[in-house]
């Protein structure tokens, strides 16, 4: 009895909604071509792919490609520098992007914001051989500025580029310097939608500057941070293959290499692409647990969260 | 109403859906036989910066109109791995382009896979090309499992570079030329610390490198091996009958590495080539940074190349000198082996009946009509024959249409299918000319034909053996950096220690597997 | 006194700002001046470093901020009279607009639609949403995909695979989801269907956010290298992020030429004008999209 009462309402819901599942009609059939396909094909994680045979007709091998990558000599190494730069750059990159948002919004002077949000974008544009360059230019043990610095202060030059102590910081901290002011758009945007009239009440009941930071500006982006947050969470096993395929050099291997390096030269260019899939299978399982555990949290502490 | 709507929409997703795949399937296998042939070329760009050929390249149409085939190109990315990584995404779909170029690692894999055809029959079919582009070294170059399956073409001309000392920083510090490892040391000291260039600055260093590796020419890479040459132990591996295989397990690989940790240590390396990428080397001799260094023939001395530096130091002199002797005698400036780019053709497109045509494509691209279109365009637009016939751009009316001009290089974007390092070819290349600012006379040519004098130890072939899988290649170059950078400290117990665990980790499977191919395909001497 | 925040123009109630507000204010300004000396290093370093002449000489610091007085604009003129630049400027543009246009056509629909907390299969269709953003299974099962759809050598292949990327989508539904509830209601109860509700109520809303998602396909399409290389065979379609990482990674760059295809420019003055030049659409939009990042956007809705 109950359950068919719940279910009339689930129908009548549905009916409710049909002009939304109309809606829908079109991305999901976009989801199932472009998105599932893929991960239907995704198969060959677990098989022995041969390109004449196709994704359907070559032979299944059982978990074997995952047992390669978490048996490879240097897994545990990868795992743990993957995780180091990608929650660096979370901890690191995401408070400076959305510091950087509240003080283009909340600055008097107009013109001072205006420009530093004009410029701050930029940086993500040079990619990351132009970036390495500058890197160069400031960090090289020979006659890098800031070793010329360090000299002429009667120092000894460091390696940094080079060194395994300097090296993740100079990952972390170049990202931050590059994708910093990109990060920080979303934020803006969403500081925009702020109804100014909670500025107002704040005024009238006497609250300052710091405090209306405290308790309007940041709670009112707060969702758009936690949805930022559990998306990187989701994907934290990418730790940016790009920049550390540029910065990294022979001897700084131990700190620098990452799984996606890893995969790049294990998989990608040794026809291996069963083994890349399943690497990709890996992060994602990884990705997911994540994902669940802090969604759960994020519901827990009544935040907006992802499902 | 709504309800239709909604339907009518929900089936054409549905359809569209469908449809889809079914219509990309169609649309191939319907060539007719009459028309002319269509074949897919994926080349690699002679400059790849500069753009390819137009599409209103007369090649195109003299090829259609001769040889009844449609030329459809396909740049390939300039960088190596990219142009890995394209091949394979296509040969993982079985969607491999007629003809293409593709580096001999991945060659071995696609030839696993089944998907490139073999060439065998080919090279009776192309007399005139087979007699200049593929000697029995080049035939043998692409093969597996006793089929050739590669067009192996001759690549960059062997033994195309030098150990480079600045003269002029000798004579300022009244320094011989160095003969020995020794004495190279003591000129690479005083390079470092006696102001050679004597500007009052303690801005220069001895050696300057960057880490150039590749299969046969293993960390530290292709910029010292002049250094290990010293040793015997340049290049991967040890080609020499009596004792084959991995260098880095011959004693006196060790002793290399003292030297370059001392190297080093004292200072005398410029500190940067472990950050310095290829241009960033480039860079940094044309301006005075090091007094030694081994350097490619045109990087060096082609116009361009050569020109900051000219005009930075018109005193500077660049002089190519013998390796240096080690403490056993030993000396060569690196290994060489033959080089090549290997253009393949798929399984498909033999199924498909096109190996023919390709090769008729192929022998055209060798007459004489082929050779100078590739190489060097049409004469009078692009290029005027001198009294020598040699081919040069002085005589063209407009300099952007030169070969060697902005314009003029896309039409040669295929000069690497016709070229195979003739005279005809260095002596266009590498044409004399007068430094602008120190009125030098100066030819990479020249330099070439000095630099394949010196000493080198042939290892043709060793670029063939078997690589070592990605987790071994990090640990054999990780390692040894770390012993250079002091990460680890360099000393015979860690060095033997470290050498134990390499081969554990399956450097002694690699050295193994490489002395037995090499072997078997009698490639020691 | 006057608040200079231009934010509290429209608030009507005038309070003494405090110390505690000069000292936030002075924070901010202190942070931002900071924030642009660190921006604007690598920007003027790249800056100076296009404009480096080919016989270059001196330490990196001149390098990087006193070059200018030796300024040579080879680089430039080299790039502009590169017979590829231009075909392939135009590519990238068909890339860059096809791909926006039909990634905001099928991202705002779904983003709003799952930003309907009533719907029943809200969460089972997130869940749908996340789950390939999360397991991506990489090149090989895409391009299959693609080759099966017959796209491969088509411009389309570029865009299409990433017209929805989850990421961006769930950003945009976070902001749908702010948007009052009344509003949306209201509509319904007129009569309003939900296509109508998203093109009368949520877009006219929304236009900062959708500026913003545009901005980001849009850098994501004209960026995209990947892509390009693997899809895209005819040399006639090749567009630009191709043709720059030619120039960037140019394995043998003036190796076994004999003049390279830029003439007197350094490579190094080369990459940096390239990468420049490849970025002027994007530096050119950005300011016109700042156009709609207006302060209190939803204000005069709620208040009728």
């Amino acid at each position: 009895m109950e359950q068919s009462a719940k279910s009339t309402v689930l129908l009548r819901e549905i009916k409710r909604h049909r002009s939304v599942y109309l809606l829908l009609i079109i991305p999901l059939t976009y989801y199932i071509i472009f998105k599932y396909v893929p991960i239907f094909n995704g198969q060959i994680a677990f098989k022995d792919y041969m390109a004449l045979d196709g994704v359907l007709g070559s032979k299944w091998v059982g978990l074997e490609h995952f047992r390669t990558f978490m048996h490879s000599y240097y897994f545990i190494e990868l795992l743990r520098n993957t995780l180091m730069y990608s929650f660096g750059k979370l901890v690191f990159s995401l408070p400076l992007a959305i510091l950087l948002s509240i003080a283009i919004y909340e600055s008097t002077h107009p013109r001072l914001s205006k420009i530093v949000q004009t410029l701050a974008y930029l940086p993500h544009f040079l990619s990351w051989v132009i970036m390495y360059g500058i890197l160069l230019a400031l960090l090289a043990p020979g006659d890098g500025i800031v070793n010329d610095v360090i000299k002429a202060f009667g120092g000894k030059s460091v390696d940094f580029l080079t060194s395994t102590k300097a090296f993740p910081w100079i990952v972390i901290l170049s990202d931050a310097w590059k994708e910093m002011g990109w990060s920080a758009i979303i934020f803006i945007a969403a500081l925009m939608g702020i109804d100014p009239s909670l500025f107002e009440a704040a005024l009238v009941e006497g609250a300052n500057s710091w405090q209306r930071v405290r308790y309007i500006t940041l709670p009112s982006i707060k969702p758009v941070i936690v949805i930022v947050v559990l998306l990187r969470l989701g994907t934290i096993l990418d730790a940016g293959f790009n920049q550390i395929f540029m910065l990294y050099s022979t001897p700084v291997l131990s700190v620098g290499d990452i799984i996606d390096t890893w995969v790049y030269r294990q998989g990608l260019l040794e026809f291996q692409f069963g083994l890349a899939t399943a690497v990709g299978l890996f992060k994602g399982a990884i990705g997911m647990a994540l994902i669940l555990t802090s969604n759960r949290l994020v519901k827990r502490f009544g935040g907006s969260a992802l499902f | 109403m709504k309800k239709q709507r909604v339907l009518l929409i929900a089936l054409v997703a549905m359809l569209s859906l469908v449809a889809l795949p079914v219509f990309s399937q169609g649309s191939k296998d319907t060539a007719a036989a009459t028309g002319p042939v269509t074949i897919e070329l994926w080349y690699g760009a002679a400059v790849t910066e500069a753009g390819p050929p137009p599409a209103d390249w007369v090649g195109f149409d003299i090829i259609k109109e001769k040889l009844n085939i449609d030329l459809k190109l396909t740049a390939l990315p300039s960088n190596e791995s990219d142009q890995d990584v394209k091949i394979q995404a296509a040969a993982a779909a079985n969607n491999l382009p007629d003809l293409f170029m593709v580096r001999r690692d991945v060659l071995g894999r696609l030839v696993g896979q089944g998907l490139v055809a073999s060439v065998d029959d080919l090279y009776a079919k192309m007399p005139v090309r087979t007699a200049t582009h593929y000697d029995s070294v080049s035939q043998s170059h692409a093969r597996f499992n006793g089929k050739s399956y590669g067009l192996a073409d001759p690549g960059s001309i062997n033994k195309n570079e030098g150990l480079l000392i600045r003269k002029d920083w000798l004579d300022n510090l009244g320094l011989s030329v160095p003969t020995t490892l020794d004495e190279l040391m003591t000129v690479m000291h005083a390079f470092t610390y006696n102001d050679p260039d004597g500007n009052g600055k303690n801005d220069t260093y001895g050696y300057g490198a960057f880490q150039e590796v590749n299969n046969y020419e293993a960390w530290p890479g292709r910029r010292l091996e002049p250094l290990f040459g010293a040793f015997g132990v340049d290049g991967t591996w040890s080609m020499r009958a009596e004792d084959p295989g991995l260098m880095v397990l011959k004693s006196e690989f060790y002793d290399a590495m003292t030297f370059l940790k001392k190297m080093v240590d004292d200072g005398v390396m410029d500190p940067n080539w472990l950050a310095y990428k290829k241009d960033d080397f480039r860079a940094a001799w044309k301006q005075g940074r090091f007094g030694v260094m081994r350097e490619q023939n045109a990087a060096f001395a082609a116009e361009s190349n050569y020109a900051p530096f000219d005009k930075n130091f018109p005193n500077g002199e660049w002089i190519i000198v013998d390796a240096p002797v080690g403490p056993n005698g030993h000396a060569s400036i690196g290994p060489y082996t033959a080089s090549f780019r290997i253009y393949a053709i798929s399984a498909k497109a033999e199924k498909a009946g096109k190996k023919d045509k390709i090769a008729e494509l192929l022998e055209w691209m060798a007459s004489d009509e082929g050779y100078y279109l590739l190489g060097w365009g049409v004469e009078g637009v692009n290029y005027t024959l001198d009294k020598n016939g040699v081919p040069v751009a002085d005589g063209v009316a407009n300099r952007d249409l030169a070969f060697s001009g902005p314009v003029g290089q896309t039409v040669t974007q295929l000069r690497n299918m016709v070229f195979y390092n003739g005279d005809i070819e260095l002596l266009a290349r590498y044409p004399k000319y007068t430094t602008a600012t120190s009125k030098k006379e100066m030819s990479a040519l020249d330099v070439l034909r000095v630099m394949q004098t010196k000493d080198w130890t042939a290892a043709v072939g060793s670029d063939t053996l078997p690589i070592a899988n990605a987790d071994l290649k990090r640990f054999y170059e990780q390692g040894l950096s770390e012993f250079i950078t002091g990460k680890r400290v360099l000393n015979k117990a860690n060095w033997d220690k470290w050498i134990e665990e390499f081969k554990k980790l399956g450097g002694q499977s690699w050295n193994d597997a490489g002395v037995a191919f090499a072997k078997e395909n009698s490639l020691l001497i | 006194m006057k608040n200079k925040n231009p934010r509290m123009r429209t608030v009507s109630v005038t309070v003494k700002p405090t110390a505690a507000d000069h000292s936030f204010n002075l924070f901010v300004d202190i942070f931002l001046v900071l924030l642009l000396v660190i921006i604007a290093i690598p920007l003027w370093s790249t800056i100076t470093l296009s404009f480096r002449p080919n016989d270059y000489i001196g330490n990196n610091l001149q390098g990087m901020f006193l070059a200018p007085w030796k300024w040579s604009t080879a680089a430039y003129k080299a790039l502009l009279g590169n017979a590829g630049f231009l075909l392939a400027f135009k590519n990238s543009f068909k890339i860059l607009v096809g791909g926006v246009a039909c990634a905001l056509v099928l991202t705002i629909p779904l983003a709003y639609v799952l930003s309907i907390t009533t719907l029943p299969g809200r969460r089972a269709l997130s869940i749908l949403v996340i789950l390939p953003y999360v397991f991506n299974v990489g090149m090989i099962p895409s391009y299959l995909l693609v080759t099966k759809l017959g796209l491969i050598d088509k411009l389309v292949a570029v865009f299409l695979p990433g017209a929805i990327s989850t990421y961006n989508c769930l950003i945009m539904r976070s902001f749908f989801e702010g948007i009052p509830n009344e509003l949306k209601e209201s509509a319904r109860i007129d009569g309003a269907t939900e296509i109508q509700v998203l093109l009368k109520v949520i877009l006219p809303l929304s236009k900062a956010i959708i500026m913003t998602i545009g901005l980001f396909y849009g850098v994501s399409f004209w960026n995209d290298f990947f892509h390009a290389m693997l899809y895209l065979n005819s040399n006639s379609l090749q567009p630009l992020p191709i043709l720059l990482r030619n120039i960037l990674m140019a394995s043998g760059m003036n190796e076994y030429v004999e003049v390279s295809a830029f003439g007197d420019a350094p490579i190094a003055a080369i990459k940096a004008a390239s990468v420049f030049m490849s970025a002027i659409p994007m530096i050119i939009a950005y300011p016109f999209i700042q156009k709609y990042f207006t302060k209190g956007t939803l204000l005069g809705s709620v208040k009728g």
